[in-house]
């Protein structure tokens, strides 16, 4: 597999407090990678400094052979966004919102597969009402959708389950799923669901105090899935306390990935 | 963290305070300077507008001035305080705070008393800037009808405003106005296909501020309160100029929020930055075009040249603000800045 996304040292602050320390990642083609960790671990900063959000102090991130920081207009054009529900629009209609993105990334109108995953959200029928109007659900769909508007090589998803009705979650995992078998893409999500995680993702790595702590490869994954006294739960408890054991003996050690 | 820790709970907060109004307080003070200046910047450009109207009077000695100068400070105190109060009781209602048990009636008490502080201020800043600009002028001992008009107009509008905003069934009804109806006239090749439907959220953002200022109640109370026996033709010129004015600042700040708000939406999206600032300035330049049409009768009617400098220059102030902000906020566009 090829790589799509190399994270070297990435430092991200917001004023004093530092959220992200010297992150190091690397997602190849088609890979699933789930990023867990405690709340305030820095998951959804790392999100939003590979979407070229969050500004860095430090490092660098490459996606698909583009520097973000000189050619960020290059490397934008390969990942997608799931945009958090409180941002969108209220005043547009979720079709307007979709040919706004549509529009800035260059397309002519809003492409059919984005209007086929619609279908399948079960969105379709709300996307000419004013996003105003919608639920939290609905939101998070059209969000989705608009992360997934254009295909892009590198899907950002954080925590896109959220609000999402079990129907609609099971036929977007399947859409994510199809998508990944298909090759060419790859899915970075943050979540607490460590279940999806579990059974998902290729690849599961530790987020905490803004340091990657642990990862698990597919081969440790496969083996918690069949293994009833192992989850991806239990592990991920064990590593947290092991942290706070070393943090209390001394410096914490990156895990190489 | 807005000092989380030294805000009481609601239940020891008397009647007289929301709870809220500290976290405001906090916020405004954290924000810095640029939060200060939209705060008293628009009050303070009114007040302003309307002691330069009045100076026709006091230097000119034009005999209708003082009138006009009412009518501004009429129709601006409206619409600024209905706007602000609509705006911090639908906070205080709907927003983080809405589940507070407050006491009852805390809402109520702080916004008029908040509204009785800025009365109370405007009216010392108005006296102030009044006695300064006639120590030299002509007819200055005239500036005491002058005060008595525009204070009397600030007072009415205020007035106004506490009536309507603390009507029964106002509060439920604060989330109702933001409708949004489709254009009289539609222009679909105005949206540029670059940036689809940024012109339609920037038009619907400017009408639900417009609704918020008070809309077209506020031009019913502008006319209601011409005096008899004022010349018509320069009453209508006013009028006109009060509009295209007033409207013409609210499309500037609602195009440059909404700018805003797509610049965060679009910011992991590899848009056509240059295509993004030319779509963001095609609402506000065609309403400046509209405005300016309006502004030119209005100066053509009015017949007083100094008067229609004045405007102008009003109009031109009210409009750099936001554009400032327009063209930042494209300047944030670019994901190299």
């Amino acid at each position: 597999m090829t790589g799509l996304l190399r994270v070297t040292k990435v430092r991200v602050a917001y004023g004093d407090v530092c959220v992200l320390d010297g992150i190091d990642l690397d997602i190849a083609r088609g890979e699933f990678v789930a990023l867990i960790g405690p709340n305030g671990a820095g998951k959804t900063t790392l999100l939003h400094a590979i979407a070229g959000i969050a500004p860095l102090r430090g490092g660098n991130i490459d996606i698909d052979g583009h520097d973000l920081a000189s050619a960020p207009h290059a490397a934008k054009q390969a990942i997608g966004l799931a945009i958090d529900p409180p941002n969108l629009p209220a005043l547009l209609t979720g079709r307007e919102c979709l040919a706004l993105f549509a529009g800035a990334r260059g397309l002519p109108a809003i492409p059919p597969a984005t209007l086929a995953l619609g279908e399948t959200l079960s969105l379709t029928s709300v996307l000419d009402r004013r996003i105003a109007s919608y639920s939290l659900g609905m939101r998070q769909k059209l969000g989705i959708m608009l992360g997934l508007l254009g295909e892009p090589p590198l899907l950002l998803l954080d925590e896109p389950f959220n609000g999402l009705d079990p129907r609609s979650a099971l036929a977007f995992k399947s859409h994510l799923a199809a998508i990944l078998t298909r090759g060419g893409t790859s899915v970075l999500l943050a979540t607490h669901a460590l279940d999806i995680a579990e059974r998902h993702a290729t690849r599961a790595v530790l987020l905490m105090d803004g340091r990657v702590r642990r990862a698990w490869s597919a081969g440790e994954l496969a083996a918690m899935r069949e293994s009833p006294e192992r989850s991806l739960e239990r592990a991920m408890a064990e590593a947290c306390g092991r942290d706070r054991d070393e943090n209390l003996s001394g410096p914490a050690v990156d895990v190489p990935l | 963290m807005l000092g989380a820790g030294r805000v009481p709970q609601s239940a020891s907060m008397t009647a007289l305070w929301h709870p809220a109004i500290r976290a405001d307080w906090l916020v405004l003070r954290r924000t810095g300077p640029t939060a200060w200046a939209r705060v008293l910047g628009p009050p303070v450009l009114l007040l302003a507008g309307c002691v330069a109207l009045a100076c026709g009077d006091l230097y000119a000695g034009y005999g209708w001035c003082l009138a006009a100068g009412a009518l501004l400070a009429l129709g601006g105190s409206y619409g600024i305080a209905h706007q602000r109060l609509l705006d911090a009781l639908e906070r205080w209602r709907f927003g983080w705070c809405g589940a507070l048990p407050t006491a009852r009636g805390a809402a109520v008490c702080t916004s008029l008393l908040l509204a009785a502080a800025a009365l109370m201020t405007s009216l010392a800043f108005v006296a102030a800037l009044l006695f300064g600009v006639s120590i030299f002028a002509l007819h200055r001992g005239d500036w005491f009808y002058a005060l008595a008009g525009i204070d009397l107009a600030l007072v009415a509008g205020t007035a106004v405003v506490a009536i309507r905003v603390f009507r029964r069934g106002a509060l439920a009804r604060v989330h109702h106005v933001d409708g949004i109806r489709e254009p009289l006239l539609a222009l679909p090749w105005l949206n540029d296909p670059r940036l689809p439907h940024l012109l339609d959220w920037q038009r619907r953002a400017a009408l639900v501020r417009w609704r918020r200022g008070g809309s077209f109640a506020m031009v019913g109370i502008v006319l209601a309160a011409v005096p008899i026996g004022a010349p018509m033709l320069e009453v209508s010129a006013l009028v006109l100029l009060v509009l295209a004015w007033s409207w013409l600042a609210v499309v500037m700040r609602a195009s440059a929020d909404a700018f805003t708000s797509s610049v965060r939406l679009l910011a992991a999206v590899p848009w056509n930055v240059r295509a993004a600032r030319m779509a963001a300035l095609r609402y506000p330049l065609v309403a400046t075009s509209c405005a300016l049409v309006f502004m030119v009768i209005g100066t053509a009617l009015l017949r007083h040249g100094m008067v229609a400098l004045v405007w102008i220059v009003c109009a031109g102030v009210a409009s750099a603000w936001p554009l400032a902000r327009l063209v930042r906020a494209t300047r944030l566009a670019d994901p190299r800045a």
